[in-house]
């Protein structure tokens, strides 16, 4: 599903250029879920918003369903992410001036052919628990509530795949097993998972885990995968169906 | 249940939740709003009064009959009064014998008057009344003082009646068992206008050969008699020129004529409008880069969302499309806002004559449809200036990476 060869991401300061990301291979099949561990500057994020096309590689190749996405239009990138990526922040990334239901709606607002409805989102915030606080503003929200409001944003238009950035960082230790929890159920209903985090506690949570440390990517744990394989065939099946 | 988010949701939503920030823009834009409508309704208010000033003064030249200057009262250099109706005599012309007047070099316009008589109608008026004669189709001297345009030419049957003279517009009135229906009232005038009939011409020499109307010593009204015709001199020609030219094929005639010019009002008054439209455009031109400044600071504020809204696969014209748009419905608003509040203080100043003082010049109130066409133009502009304004920040934020813009700290 995501093909990465041999990026590289590369930022000039005054004094020297800074690899953020170092020649990474990374291949990520539909179904998984998979981690990437690493402290705070090791280039995950950046790693992360080169899959999402929020960022071009400074050179190497990132192929998500076998399309180069470094290399397409700003806006054919743009129709991409409205598709085929739901990206959830460390920060809650809602928009606080619409309700909950409204921010998980708004992403059919770039993706007018796609999936999404109001029904949809009604839908999706009763799978994340959050059916009954469809009409609050984000302000009136928690942390937590807030995380599953926008994971919920995040699948409104059935993407290919799920990005998230730190997305337990500034959550209690509760909240965050909940929003893990969530994860777990929505890759074992098919979505495909790409999270980001520097907690190592979270490593049982994903079927496949990498570890990052100065812009170079090594993989740490894999257990046997064949819950991840039958996912993985079951839930091509389906987008296939779709 | 299968609808999806639309802009206007959005936008709308994105309006309802910033009040602070959206009253400064609404302010800013109705500031701008009020001073474009304002203008254009004092520049309109006083061209419109100069007009009707202009078009009430009557006549550059009166020509009459022979001897006629007997009756006038204001003949020579120090004439500064207004010919708007010829004086009432027994002294007439033939109407034919005139007719070459309308086509000497310099004349614009011309009008046949005719004075019947002056009588007694005391449940007219308590003054001696005037009855004239008038043609409707040529008269520029008796209808602008009209203090409403007559509903329809003036017909048969039909009069003008001076302000003084009593009676309802649609009444009818009788002067020597002749019915007529008062088609218009004029405006006062402080002269003999004031208590004067006019009819068509036609009922004017219906009316004179009743018995009594004209004394038994002077001749009898036949069709084709006038007292005078008054003439309006083209823009720009001489009078005096013009008035040789009348009186040379004709030099037994009187020709009179007036003996001030509107020339120093008319420059005067033509000032008002230019200091106007210099202080809309100073205005504009300041208000201009603090709305330029406000979309930006707004642009800035909005980064993150700008960027979420990206990663969420909002293209550029998407993002172009709502940052102009909530520009352009702040400007509506504050147009709106500004016109309403400049419609509102107009008619308060208008009710305690503040603003003619304060300019010094008659304001004539435009009509509906030129307010109209004032609100249309300023609500235009204030669009114009927000679609502008907005401009460079939108285009700022559609080209904004994302994910630059997402870890901005706003």
């Amino acid at each position: 599903m995501i093909e990465v060869t041999a990026v590289t991401k590369a930022f000039s300061t005054n004094t020297a250029e800074v690899r953020a990301v170092d020649e990474v291979n990374l291949e990520v099949n539909p179904g998984e879920f998979v981690l990437i561990l690493g402290r705070s500057g090791s280039g995950k994020s950046t790693l992360l918003a080169m899959l999402a096309g929020l960022i071009c590689p400074t050179s190497g190749t990132v192929k998500l369903r076998g399309r180069d996405i470094g290399n397409l239009p700003e806006d054919e990138i743009a129709g991409l992410r409205a598709k085929e990526i739901g990206f959830v922040f460390q920060f809650s990334g809602l928009i606080p001036t619409i309700t909950a239901l409204e921010n998980v709606m708004l992403p059919t607002l770039f993706c007018p052919d796609g999936p999404g409805s109001r029904s949809r989102a009604i839908e999706l915030l009763r799978k994340v628990g959050m059916s009954h606080r469809e009409d609050a503003y984000p302000r009136t929200l928690s942390s937590g509530e807030m995380k599953r409001v926008a994971i919920a944003r995040a699948l409104i238009n059935e993407p290919s795949i799920l990005i998230a950035d730190e997305p337990t960082g500034d959550l209690d230790s509760v909240t965050e097993i909940e929003i893990m929890e969530l994860f777990k159920e929505l890759n074992f209903d098919g979505t495909t998972i790409v999270m980001v985090t520097h907690n190592p506690d979270l490593v049982p949570y994903g079927t496949k885990t990498y570890g990052m440390n100065h812009g170079k990517l090594v993989e740490v744990f894999s257990p046997p995968c064949v819950n991840s394989a039958q996912q993985s065939s079951s839930y091509s099946s389906r987008k296939d169906a779709t | 249940m299968n609808q999806k988010m639309d802009y206007f949701t959005f936008i709308a939503a994105s309006l309802r939740n910033k009040p602070g920030r959206n009253l400064a823009t609404i302010f800013c834009f109705a500031f701008i709003a009020a001073n474009i409508f304002s203008a254009q309704y004092i520049i309109a208010g006083a061209v419109g009064s100069v007009d009707l000033g202009v078009s009430r003064m009557g006549a550059d030249i009166l020509v009459a009959a022979p001897q006629y200057s007997v009756f006038y009262k204001y003949v020579g250099p120090e004439n500064t009064a207004a010919i708007v109706k010829v004086e009432p005599s027994t002294l007439r012309i033939n109407a034919r014998s005139v007719d070459s007047t309308g086509s000497v070099e310099g004349v614009a316009k011309t009008s046949q008057q005719l004075y019947v008589t002056t009588m007694n109608l005391p449940e007219l008026s308590s003054s001696p009344v005037d009855i004239f004669g008038i043609d409707p189709a040529t008269d520029f001297t008796i209808q602008p003082w009209l203090n409403h345009p007559l509903n329809s030419p003036l017909g048969p049957g039909e009069v003008i009646i001076g302000n003084t003279i009593k009676g309802a517009i649609s009444s009818q009135i009788s002067v020597l068992a002749h019915p007529y229906i008062i088609a218009g009232r004029l405006d006062p005038t402080r002269t003999a206008v004031d208590t004067t009939i006019f009819l068509r011409m036609e009922d004017a020499y219906a009316l004179a050969v009743a018995d009594g109307i004209v004394p038994s010593s002077a001749p009898r009204i036949i069709p084709g008699d006038i007292n005078g015709v008054l003439v309006k001199v083209k823009p720009g020609a001489d009078p005096a020129m013009v008035q040789a030219r009348i009186k040379a094929p004709n030099a037994a005639l009187t020709v009179l004529g007036r003996h001030f010019t509107l020339d120093p009002v008319s420059k005067e008054i033509q000032g008002l409008p230019n200091l106007l439209i210099m202080i809309t455009a100073v205005v504009v031109l300041a208000a201009f880069p603090l709305i330029a400044l406000i979309s930006a600071m707004v642009a800035r504020e909005r980064q993150r969302e700008i960027g979420l809204l990206k990663s969420m696969g909002a293209k550029r014209n998407i993002i172009l499309f709502l940052i102009m748009t909530e520009s352009l419905v702040l400007a509506t608003l504050g147009g709106i806002a500004g016109i309403g509040a400049s419609i509102v203080i107009f008619s308060l100043l208008n009710i305690h004559r503040v603003l003619t003082s304060g300019v010094q010049v008659s304001l004539h109130m435009p009509a509906p449809h030129e307010i109209a066409v004032m609100v249309g133009m300023a609500l235009f502009i204030v669009m114009i200036i927000g679609s502008l304004a907005s401009l460079w920040p939108a285009y700022q934020s559609s080209i904004m990476n994302p994910y630059d813009a997402i870890r901005h700290e706003g």
